[in-house]
């Protein structure tokens, strides 16, 4: 007479902890999680197929606009693999400026992940003081490109300009007062008991599964599996600094946290070194008006704040690629969801999201 | 560089003082003294159609045209490669013979702002110097209600719009 059964529920596209337009079918018993199945391509634009029909100058734009929270490691990715493709070589001020970028842009894009993450688990407080420092990377940023979110920073060969007069000492300054408002942080989350309760033990993934799903980043690292691009393959110069890669020991909600908190510690010290021995010289290769890379294929990966960026590119050998394809650890580490979500609550499944740090632009591209 | 790793985890604190924290909610204490201190740093938000931020001066804004800044003469040759590189399509131009036989001359530039990413690649191939002819502005106001006011002709695109207005 009286039955229990299993029930669907969606849970987006718009709702404001998926971090986007990320839609959910959560399959529920009662309020436990049976299974979990993401729905996407809301925001799916074509960025590959578009690609295949612009010049290879044109298509920097449409990297910013793959993973926006993290532009600039796009557009170094994709710099990278069309520099790769054509043989050129960057020259070494370049590089170094590229990296202070490419980490001040992991830590604005985990800061915002941080915020974003705090206020899905009812820590509002944190929300606003990461966005306030946050703001100080993206005035770096308009003064150094002149865009705060589609940065379009990089040109194939190098930059498109030395960083303006005082530049550094600004960055120097951001450094100087990041370390105390990251402790602010710590001091709000690491040891809240509340903080505690919702991310311990909740969305673990097991180091055996992190690899088998192919996730990256700080996913995979929360799961304690030591790989990092930025150690493995090195670019841009990045074997030259000295940092740590963070590992996490129980591949929970928590650990991760804990990870990228102390990447973001790890970019200050890349960031520092970079600008200590910053090179003098050109910042741009000579690259010839139109750019076409012989033809060939090439595959060149970057670390961005959420994993492997890969960016696949076959050439003709014209002006325009024949085949573009972008790598997004977005949509790699999505796949680990339903792994991590099974058996939990529903309100697990905000946390868990959270901390795979995912941009809806990104899955879908 | 050798490989080197740090394994994260969570501070620990035993016996007494773990029972301490449990008890006084040490923890929040310390929490709240964060939000404390922070009431007393100075306020950061800018009230905006009242005052502005100021804008670097890269910052990338509507693209426009310029003036020889002495003869006041337009700077744009009508070379056509703004147009060439642009990834969106937005610039239209129309040029025509110059009467005296050298070069061309503009007969017509439009900017598409519906379509204008604010890239930025439409200033880079530019072969006026020392002033490229096509810039970046710093106006960044666009909002209006009807859709030409988007494309933007040549007579806007020389000599801008005015600032708006918005008291009341």
């Amino acid at each position: 007479m009286f039955r229990t059964e299993e029930m669907d529920i969606n849970m987006g596209p718009q709702h404001p902890s998926t971090h986007g337009v990320l839609r959910l079918v959560l399959n529920l018993d009662g309020e436990e999680i049976v299974d979990v199945r993401p729905v996407i391509g809301y925001l799916h634009r074509g960025v590959e197929k578009l690609s295949e029909h612009r010049t290879y100058a044109m298509i920097e734009p449409l990297t910013d606009r793959l993973d926006y929270v993290a532009a600039i490691s796009e557009n170094l990715g994709y710099c990278g693999a069309v520099e790769k493709l054509m043989g050129l070589q960057v020259p070494p001020r370049a590089q170094s400026i590229r990296v202070i970028l490419a980490e001040l842009q992991r830590i604005a894009s985990h800061l915002l992940w941080l915020g974003t993450h705090a206020l899905d688990l009812g820590a509002m407080t944190v929300f606003f003081y990461t966005f306030r420092e946050r703001e100080l990377i993206l005035d770096l940023f308009e003064q150094f490109c002149g865009a705060r979110l589609t940065y379009n920073a990089m040109r194939i060969g190098g930059l498109l300009e030395d960083v303006p007069p005082g530049w550094t000492d600004r960055v120097r300054h951001f450094l100087s007062i990041f370390p105390s408002r990251q402790k602010e942080y710590e001091d709000l989350l690491t040891v809240n008991r509340i903080w505690l309760g919702r991310t311990q033990g909740v969305g673990v993934l097991s180091r055996e599964d992190a690899v088998a799903l192919g996730t990256s980043g700080p996913t995979l690292r929360g799961s304690g599996v030591d790989y990092d691009v930025r150690k493995s393959q090195p670019y841009s110069s990045y074997d030259q600094f000295d940092f740590d890669v963070p590992l996490g020991t129980k591949g929970d909600t928590y650990d991760r946290y804990l990870v990228r908190m102390e990447e973001m510690r790890q970019s200050c010290r890349i960031i520092q070194q970079a600008l200590d021995r910053l090179p003098e010289g050109e910042v741009r290769a000579k690259v010839p008006k139109y750019i076409k890379p012989p033809a060939g294929e090439v595959y060149h990966v970057v670390e961005s704040p959420r994993g492997e960026q890969g960016f696949y590119i076959v050439s003709k050998g014209s002006e325009m690629p024949y085949r573009m394809r972008f790598r997004s650890p977005s949509f790699v580490n999505l796949q680990a969801l339903p792994m991590m979500c099974k058996g939990r609550l529903i309100a697990d499944v905000v946390a868990i999201i959270g901390s795979i740090d995912i941009v809806l632009g990104d899955v879908d591209r | 560089m050798g490989a080197t790793t740090r394994t994260v985890e969570a501070p620990r604190t035993t016996g007494a003082r773990e029972i301490l924290k449990t008890f006084l909610l040490l923890e929040l204490w310390v929490g709240l003294w964060v939000t404390l201190k922070n009431q007393f740093r100075p306020h950061i938000t800018v009230e905006y159609p009242k005052e502005r931020v100021e804008l670097s001066p890269r910052f990338r804004g509507i693209p426009r045209l310029r003036f020889h800044p002495e003869s006041g003469e337009e700077l744009c040759i009508a070379c056509h490669l703004c147009e060439t590189v642009c990834p969106d399509d937005c610039i239209h131009i129309v040029s025509e013979k110059k009467p005296d036989g050298k070069g061309k001359r503009l007969v017509s530039f439009e900017i598409n702002l519906e379509r204008c990413c604010f890239c930025g690649l439409c200033v880079d191939p530019c072969p006026t110097k020392p002033l490229t002819a096509i810039y970046m502005s710093h106006d960044y106001e666009m909002a209006d209600f009807k859709r030409d006011a988007f494309v933007a002709p040549l007579k806007v695109l020389l000599n801008g719009v005015d600032p708006k207005d918005y008291k009341e």
